[in-house]
């Protein structure tokens, strides 16, 4: 028994990376239930990747980090609003040529510089272990600021996700909260890539809710759910980190996506057909 | 995971380059071109070759061997070089293709690690209690292992006899060196020596050492230090951190009052910092890739083997 919270009472930086796992995984339960229900999943992905050449270019400027971010993914929402004004292309190609456009910047920026050698691993993979009380800080603020947004605006989030077309009737303006919602994806990323890397960060966002997604269908619940899963990933992966010898971003990740298809498959052994699951 | 662009030349004479290398013999006015694949082997080639060859050096100073990858223009120079001067025992792991190509095509290629008693990375598992490794003399069917530690220049005398026997090689290429292998295989004798003396400044008890990556073998075995721990255990420091290896090190930071960690390029800073505030302990960041100023390889072991001396004895 011991040995399930003896890693965690013994050090102090996984009990710090216990704690950037949870703060982590409630803001992403949160804007990943959005993610899920919106199918925003290709556009996530995308700042996710587009934060690189941000925090890359920070770096070569001496910029905080997080600043350097932010740019990246305000880059990438701007640009694919560009792409799909100024043209015909539909909005998966819009995000596919910024993402690869900003993966591409970022790997140039960083093997352009000397200085940048050997971080773009802690850029992509993250330092879970190396998580700091400023870092924790700045994640517990931003799951405040996630948790304010979502409260007051989480009529128009609900309508958005469900019936677009009523959120504009209703005069809640449709566009303006879509961009809202990506923002808070943005702010979500640049929060949390710390700890998980800008590679991982967006399976936090996308693995807990969609577990979520299966076995419930209110909002509020699957953000419950879904938080539950990251919590239980954090700690199942970084006990695996401890025991086993294994990248701890990376655990953390695999763990909420196991836990996915358990979800998954036991479900589909108790109701055979998917159908079945439509008249809950 | 790491991705490096090519970085440029460091071109001695581009006419060498411009030139194919394999008629370079036939024509006169032509000096050989021999192609180094790291700075400090760099900077003992261009002393031991002189003016008798133009020298190439492929990777800029300082950067990570494992980040790095070659251009075009790069692979083009090393095909058609008289000599390639590698490190060996995969330090070169982009280059390995060309390198086996060139070998093909009738390069020379000489590696460094055939000529030193080459430590095999002891087993994962056990790195922690094991000190240093188990030194044995590398046979032929030992050539190229893949556990073999390829950090060989932080040791002087193993770098001395690399400067002997690239003497030898350059003779056999047919590109006159002189005595220079010789004079430079005697001052590496002395470096060694005098690095001792100043290794003995520090109390055995205290010759202690945690790094970031497992890269300090050579010196370790041949300076007397005790390899405690690495916060990356493994030669390369393309791993991830796992949680249990750093409780691991954690522990063996305060079991062996160990007072500092060495880190260097590749180390995961924040990994480093959040593990020495636990422990209290200084964080050193050591050069252990790049060539000082003065770009001589007495200069790197001497600030090296200085900036441990003076961690570990303040």
């Amino acid at each position: 028994m011991s040995q399930l919270v003896e890693p965690f009472l013994d050090n102090e930086f996984m009990q710090r990376a216990l704690l950037a796992g949870i703060l982590v995984s409630f803001s992403c339960a949160i804007v990943g239930t959005y993610v899920v229900l919106r199918g925003l999943a290709f556009v996530g992905d995308a700042l996710a990747h587009g934060v690189l050449p941000g925090v890359a270019g920070a770096v070569i400027v001496g910029a905080p980090v997080m600043l350097g971010a932010a740019a990246g993914a305000v880059a990438m929402i701007v640009g694919v609003g560009f792409i799909t004004a100024k043209s015909r292309l539909s909005n998966d190609s819009a995000i596919g040529l910024l993402f690869i456009g900003l993966l591409a910047l970022g790997v140039v920026l960083v093997s352009s510089s000397d200085e940048l050698t050997g971080d773009l691993d802690a850029i992509l993979f993250g330092e879970f272990l190396g998580v700091s009380w400023s870092d924790l800080a700045v994640q517990g603020i931003g799951l405040v600021l996630v948790a304010a947004v979502c409260v007051y605006a989480a009529r128009p989030f609900l309508l958005l996700c469900f019936d677009p077309d009523l959120a504009d009737a209703m005069g809640f303006g449709a566009r303006r909260h879509h961009r809202l919602m990506l923002a808070l994806v943005a702010g979500t990323v640049v929060v949390s890539f710390q700890a998980v890397g800008s590679l991982l960060v967006f399976g936090m966002l996308l693995a807990p809710a969609g577990t979520a997604a299966l076995v419930t269908r209110r909002i509020g619940s699957m953000m419950m759910v879904a938080m539950l899963v990251g919590v239980l990933s954090t700690y199942i992966g970084l006990s695996c980190s401890y025991h086993f010898d294994l990248a701890a971003g990376a655990s953390v990740v695999l763990s909420s996506v196991i836990i996915f298809f358990v979800v998954l498959i036991s479900r589909s052994l108790r109701r055979p057909t998917v159908a079945g699951a439509e008249h809950e | 995971m790491r991705l490096r662009l090519s970085r440029s030349v460091v071109v001695v004479s581009l006419l060498a380059l411009s030139a194919c290398g394999s008629d370079t013999e036939s024509e006169g006015t032509q000096r050989p071109s021999v192609v180094v694949s790291t700075p400090i082997l760099g900077s003992l080639v261009t002393e031991i070759v002189g003016d008798s060859a133009d020298v190439t050096v492929l990777m800029p100073n300082g950067v990570d061997p494992h980040g790095w990858e070659a251009s075009p223009k790069e692979i083009e120079a090393l095909s058609s070089a008289d000599v390639v001067v590698i490190n060996g025992l995969h330090l070169e792991e982009s280059l390995e293709e060309a390198i086996d190509a060139a070998r093909g095509d009738g390069v020379r290629v000489f590696e460094a690690a055939d000529h030193v008693d080459v430590i095999v990375g002891v087993d994962e598992d056990e790195h922690s209690e094991d000190e240093s490794g188990d030194v044995h003399s590398e046979d032929e069917s030992d050539h190229g292992h893949a556990d073999g530690d390829p950090h060989i220049w932080t040791d002087a005398a193993a770098m001395a006899d690399v400067a002997l026997a690239l003497g030898d090689e350059f003779a056999e290429a047919g590109i006159d060196v002189g005595d220079r292998a010789s004079v430079v295989y005697e001052r590496l004798l002395t470096l060694d020596n005098d690095l001792r003396k100043l290794v003995d400044e520090v109390d055995a008890s205290e010759r202690k050492l945690v790094t970031g990556h497992e890269s300090l073998a050579y010196l370790a075995a041949r300076y007397e230090f005790e390899l405690v721990g690495a916060v990356i255990p493994g030669l390369s420091s393309e791993s991830e951190v796992s949680a249990g290896e750093l409780a691991e090190l954690k522990d063996l930071i305060e079991a062996e009052s160990v007072g500092v960690i060495f880190s260097e390029a590749g180390t995961p800073d924040q990994v480093v910092e959040a593990i020495a505030d636990e422990t209290g302990v200084d964080v050193v960041e050591l050069d252990t890739h790049l060539l000082p100023e003065d770009g001589t390889y007495d200069t790197f072991m001497t600030e090296l083997v200085s900036a441990i001396v003076s961690a570990l004895s303040s």
